[in-house]
């Protein structure tokens, strides 16, 4: 039984590639601005970037599954809140915590059934929810922060301990959904789903229910993100969040995973979420000015889009 | 062998979609350990039986047994748990997933928060991969392999779920010589080691090769079982075509017609690379209607595509009214007096959710609004005209077209081509699906339009249909044109044709 | 037969959600009026004309787009960069206004273009296209006023435009209405619309029927384009101001407008005139709050539960026939077992 040469370098196409992408990026930034690579700051910005990473994890789970969600920002930003009234009521970190997490549950699982049970698109409802919660939000806090009590920045740490934590947590948050994706049954079966939702259907695989799953776990993973924002400050933005579904998409769609569900990975994720993490600073260091920075990520996406699009016409993808 | 019970029965089986007979009473069984064949012309109902076999569709009246177990309900799950198994011409594998992970996720039973098992997979898919002679590794993604190769993976992850009766709808049709007789090994492998295969094939020298029985299917009944062994080729084609004729053609044209003013369309060694069809050459005059019979992927529809520049075609010359032209796109043709209406009515033919007087239009919208403005008046003008010649029944020019029942959706398709005013008419399985009176309707609209001068070419599965409504019958077989016949001609000539066995 | 069933059902239906959406048009219109004290006078009523042209000119763009099956996110970007490049134009570049605006609108027809040909000839799936325009159209226009300038200063003859009356309307609203009467009359009463209509139902049956549908997809991208330019402009005008900001958020609040006017996001069946409404129904609504003195968040979770419903009520009636049929079948096989 032969197996065809070069099989794994053609499968792994786009994910090689961004990689590569990614490290001739920071071989420049080496090179050219070596001050990019200094210890504090670049320790900060994986903490800031840190929940953003977990969002896109989530992200990439739903659009492996055929789906879109652009509430998350909005989700991202109700649980920061309610995460922090709670841990200001004197709630007890973990407890606070975990309830906000639980709370991001429920918001995903409203999309989930509106989508999944009701079959409406996905796009029209997420707009849907995410104006309501964001204007909800807008609405109960008046744009007033909520002071966190002492303690809960940085988990009682240092600042420096406090964002090495945080970034272990977002690393093993991603590694495990990518696990999960990999080689747990459950996990295999949204990449099913999102490939061919009616062979799903007939093989008896459920669907909806994976679907719905898929978008109470964006939401779980929103609040989680949320909490990890939330601490890293002394107090809570009620406009955190704001843009961040579409960054999380940017990241997704860069990292190779196919806007048509079923196909991509979240190593190839993981590099397109990097390389668009390193625009912004990148460029501070390469002393672009930073207003160019949104162009360029837009260059980047429609790229990765148009490359996307030209590899699949070769192979007769519709 | 011969003493065990079957595995499979059908009593007396009736189904019918509607005003549709699909199934008007098959008997059918299969035994253990046998191959039976499957036999019958398009539309004789034997999609039908195998929905049915599946749990697809539930019959009308009739029994069903699985192992001696009559059944009064089945559906999908129950027959997959009961062992029955089809692998159908277009494969429901995952596009992005690897063959291993479809294999699995189709034999793994619920999918749950336990890991999965990879090497476990890899093992189970070589074997099964080995076991029916797939020269694919199990990682490579089903995107990736031919038509052929997911035929086995569907008949590889078949055996893994231990089916007992496995359904093979025209399992061959696309495959090489080589990849055919991998089959029938893997077909004798099957019933070698106990399972029954149902075996639905067209061509003859498969099943005088592979099958143990063969029963033919002839308009929603089974008209006869044998064994194999007592019947011959001409048997076999007399019992799948012979019946009284109770259907009147309109008379059919004169020959004087033909050969006033040359052909109205011509094709020279008309070949198209992506169809599968090649050196495909005839003519046909003003007045004539030329039919073109042949089995199911024979490739009449692909060369229609190819004259209406759907899917250009990419050897030979065509030749409209003595000059010869480059069709490359719907417009062009429309432009040279080309009209195509298409197989899929629901799909192609008309537009569902849009009113009959909006697809009767949709076609000539710059030569019925001119300037590009919407003029209702003429539209409902022509569309009221069109309700009248064609006899369309609906609820009002206004109605959705996707009200109406097939026959009158035909009739909105045809009207929408008609209104084009063409020269060269091809219309695709035009009575597939319709009542018995639409259809009578359409065959009569059809003569008339050939009087009226119009080049006629009717693609249809239907023998007596082509045969009754044909000045000349064209026959195509793996993409070429193997014979042209007169109208008129004997069904088993046609047939015979069509199977590709010398007259 | 499930088929005709729907489509009949949704065709009166489709009747039936513009007249629910005017009623319930009016019932604000009422309930505010009688809430709040100068709700109802001509001023506010021109006040709420002048806040809802730019985002009423993207939703009325936007709606062939939608009718194809398409979706277009970059309206709102776009617009920023075309204030900005129009500004750019006018100051730095020195160049008269009537050109400035001919230029600006031409951009807009390129910027469409853009999208148009990654839609229509690379085959990329619009969502994802219009999200990368959505960033790079806003990106450049915050690369051409390095993220601070402002372009201001524009003379009272163009500011007259945004912010004055003209015989007595305010003056952006007879722009306003003869667009939206061309597109009105471009998707109800020409072929453009027919045949978008058409495409989006079935895009390969209407390829079947010889309609170009690349060139009809591209269209009405490119529409789009020179539409938000018109309404950067006019947006320009009313704020006496060009940044690069400009129009941040407007296409959600499009795609909402057009989606509760009754268009369906799978394209085929929706108005112009159905989005005229939801874009009233949603300005009247964020005018009508301050007024009646409510929190003025309301009217974005209004108008989310609005949307849900919308879309609920054309989904609900296949609902209720699917449960119906699957109830049918069971009581079928019922019979048939016993």
């Amino acid at each position: 039984m032969a197996v065809r040469g070069g099989e794994g370098v053609r499968r792994y196409f786009r994910e090689l590639s961004v990689a590569a992408v990614l490290g001739l990026v920071l071989l420049l930034l080496a090179v050219v601005a070596p001050a990019f690579f200094s210890p504090q700051p670049l320790l900060s910005l994986a903490a800031r970037e840190a929940p953003t990473l977990v969002v896109i994890g989530g992200m990439a789970l739903v659009i492996l599954g055929r789906q879109i969600d652009i509430s998350v920002g909005s989700q991202f930003a109700v649980c920061g809140v309610a995460f922090g009234l709670l841990a200001a009521e004197g709630m007890a970190f973990p407890l606070a915590a975990i309830v906000a997490v639980l709370f991001g549950g429920l918001l995903g699982a409203v999309n989930g059934w509106l989508i999944a049970g009701l079959r409406l698109p996905s796009i029209v409802v997420t707009l849907a929810t995410m104006v309501a919660w964001r204007e909800g939000l807008r609405w109960w806090r008046q744009g007033q922060f909520v002071d966190l009590p002492d303690g809960v920045q940085w988990l009682g740490l240092s600042q420096g301990g406090g964002q090495v934590l945080l970034i272990a947590v977002a690393a093993a948050l991603f590694v495990a959904l990518a696990i999960g994706l990999r080689h747990l049954a459950v996990g295999r079966v949204v990449y099913a789903v999102g490939s061919d939702e009616e062979a799903a259907r007939l093989a008896g695989l459920k669907p909806r229910a994976v679907t719905f799953g898929v978008f109470v776990a964006m939401g779980v993973l929103a609040a989680a993100a949320a909490v990890m924002n939330a601490v890293q400050s002394p107090q809570v933005d009620p406009k955190a969040g704001t843009g961040l579904e579409l960054r999380a998409i940017a990241a997704v769609v860069v990292g190779g995973v196919s806007i048509s569900g079923g196909r991509g990975t979240l190593w190839g994720v993981l590099a397109g979420a990097l390389l668009l993490a390193c625009v912004s600073p990148g460029l501070t260091h390469l002393h672009i000015e930073a207003y160019w920075s949104r162009a360029i990520e837009g260059a980047i996406i429609l790229l990765a889009v148009v490359a996307e699009g030209l590899r699949s016409r070769k192979e007769g993808r519709s | 062998m011969s003493g065990a019970p079957p595995i499979l029965a059908f009593r007396n089986l009736r189904k019918s979609f509607g005003a549709v007979r699909a199934l008007r009473g098959v008997d059918f069984d299969v035994k253990a350990g046998e191959v039976h064949a499957l036999l019958g012309e398009n539309g004789a109902g034997k999609s039908t039986l195998i929905k049915v076999a599946t749990g697809a569709h539930q019959p009308d009246a009739g029994t069903i047994e699985i192992g001696g177990e009559a059944l009064g309900r089945l559906d999908p799950a129950g027959a997959r748990r009961r062992g029955i198994a089809c692998i159908y011409q277009q494969p429901a594998l995952f596009p992005d997933l690897s063959v291993e992970e479809n294999i699995g996720l189709r034999l793994e039973g619920r999918a749950g928060w336990r890991r999965v098992d990879w090497k476990e997979r890899r093992e189970r898919a070589k074997e099964l991969l080995q076991r029916v002679g797939a020269e694919v590794a199990p990682d490579e993604e089903v995107r990736a392999l031919s038509m052929p190769e997911q035929q086995l993976v569907e008949i590889a992850c078949a055996l893994g779920a231990g089916a007992r009766v496995i359904i093979m709808d025209e399992p061959t049709a696309s495959l090489t010589r080589r990849e055919q007789e991998r089959l029938y090994g893997i077909v004798r492998d099957l019933r070698g080691a106990g399972v029954a295969v149902i075996y639905i094939s067209h061509r003859l020298e498969e099943i005088f090769t592979l099958a143990d029985r063969v029963t033919v299917l002839r308009d929603g009944e089974s008209v006869g079982t044998r064994a194999v062994s007592e019947i011959d080729e001409a048997g076999l084609i007399r019992l799948m075509v012979g019946r009284e004729i109770t259907h009147l053609y309109p008379p059919r044209g004169d020959a004087s017609r033909a050969g006033s003013g040359g052909p109205a369309l011509s094709l020279q060694d008309v070949g198209c690379a992506e169809g599968g069809v090649n050196g495909v050459s005839f003519d046909v005059a003003p007045g004539e209607v030329f039919g073109l019979a042949g089995l199911v992927g024979a490739g009449r529809t692909e060369l229609a595509r190819a004259l209406f520049g759907l899917t250009p075609a990419t050897a030979g010359r065509i030749v409209v009214g003595g000059r010869e032209v480059e069709i490359r796109s719907p417009r062009d043709a429309m432009a040279l007096g080309i009209a195509y209406v298409p197989e899929d009515r629901r799909r192609h033919g008309v537009i569902l959710e849009m009113a009959v007087e909006e697809n009767t239009t949709l076609a000539i919208h710059p030569k019925i609004f001119r300037g590009g403005w919407l003029r209702d008046g003429a539209e409902r003008a022509l569309a009221n005209r069109m309700i009248g010649q064609l006899a369309i029944k609906t609820a009002g020019p206004e109605a959705p077209a996707g009200s109406l029942s097939g026959g009158n959706q035909q009739k909105v398709a045809l009207a929408r081509w008609l209104a084009t005013e063409p020269k060269i008419l091809i219309l695709d399985e035009p009575t597939q699906g319709v009542d018995v009176g639409a259809k009578s309707e359409i065959h009569r609209i059809i003569r008339e339009l050939a009087n009226e001068g119009l080049a006629v070419i009717l693609i249809s599965s239907d023998l007596p249909e082509v045969i009754g409504m044909s000045d000349r019958i064209g026959v195509m077989r793996g993409g070429r044109l193997t014979a042209v016949l007169p109208g008129g001609a004997a069904a088993e000539e046609v047939m015979s044709a069509a199977l590709g066995r010398n007259a | 037969m499930s088929a005709s069933v729907k489509a009949s059902q949704k065709s009166r239906g489709w009747l039936r959600h513009e007249t629910v959406l005017l009623v319930l048009v009016a019932a604000e219109w009422m309930y505010f009026n009688s809430v709040g004290a100068r709700f109802g006078t001509l001023d506010n009523t021109f006040d709420i004309l002048r806040h809802s042209v730019e985002i009423g000119l993207l939703a009325v763009a936007m709606t062939p787009i939608i009718l194809t099956g398409g979706i277009d996110l970059s309206v709102g970007s776009l617009l920023g960069l075309c204030a900005v490049c129009f500004g750019k134009l006018w100051r730095d570049a020195g160049v008269p206004l009537p050109v400035a605006v001919a230029g600006t609108l031409a951009l807009g027809a390129l910027a469409g273009g853009v999208n148009a040909t990654l839609i229509t000839r690379l085959k990329l799936p619009p969502l994802i296209v219009t999200l990368g325009t959505f960033s790079l159209f806003r990106g450049v226009a915050e690369a051409i006023t390095r993220g601070v300038d402002t372009f201001t200063g524009f003379p009272a003859s163009f500011l007259f435009w945004g912010q004055e009356r003209w015989l007595g309307i305010p003056a952006q609203a007879p722009v306003f209405v003869v667009v939206v009467v061309a597109m009105w009359l471009l998707v109800h009463r020409m072929t453009f619309g027919r045949t978008v209509r058409a495409i989006g139902f079935s895009a390969e049956g209407a390829r079947y029927a010889g309609v170009p549908v690349e060139r009809r997809v591209a269209t009405a991208y490119v529409l789009a384009g020179v539409i938000a330019a018109l309404a950067a402009i006019i947006y320009t005008a009313r704020l006496g101001q060009a940044k690069a900001d400009a129009g941040t958020g407007y296409e959600l609040f499009a795609i909402t407008a057009v989606v509760l006017g009754g268009t369906s996001i799978f394209g085929g069946r929706g108005s112009v005139h159905g989005t005229l409404i939801g874009v009233a129904a949603i300005a009247v609504l964020n005018n009508g709050l301050v007024h009646a003195r409510l929190p003025r968040e309301a009217a974005g979770v209004l108008t989310g539960g609005l949307l849900v419903l919308a879309l609920a009520s054309g989904v609900l009636p296949k609902l209720w026939s699917d449960w119906r049929a699957r109830r049918a079948i069971v009581a079928a096989a019922e019979k048939t077992v016993s």
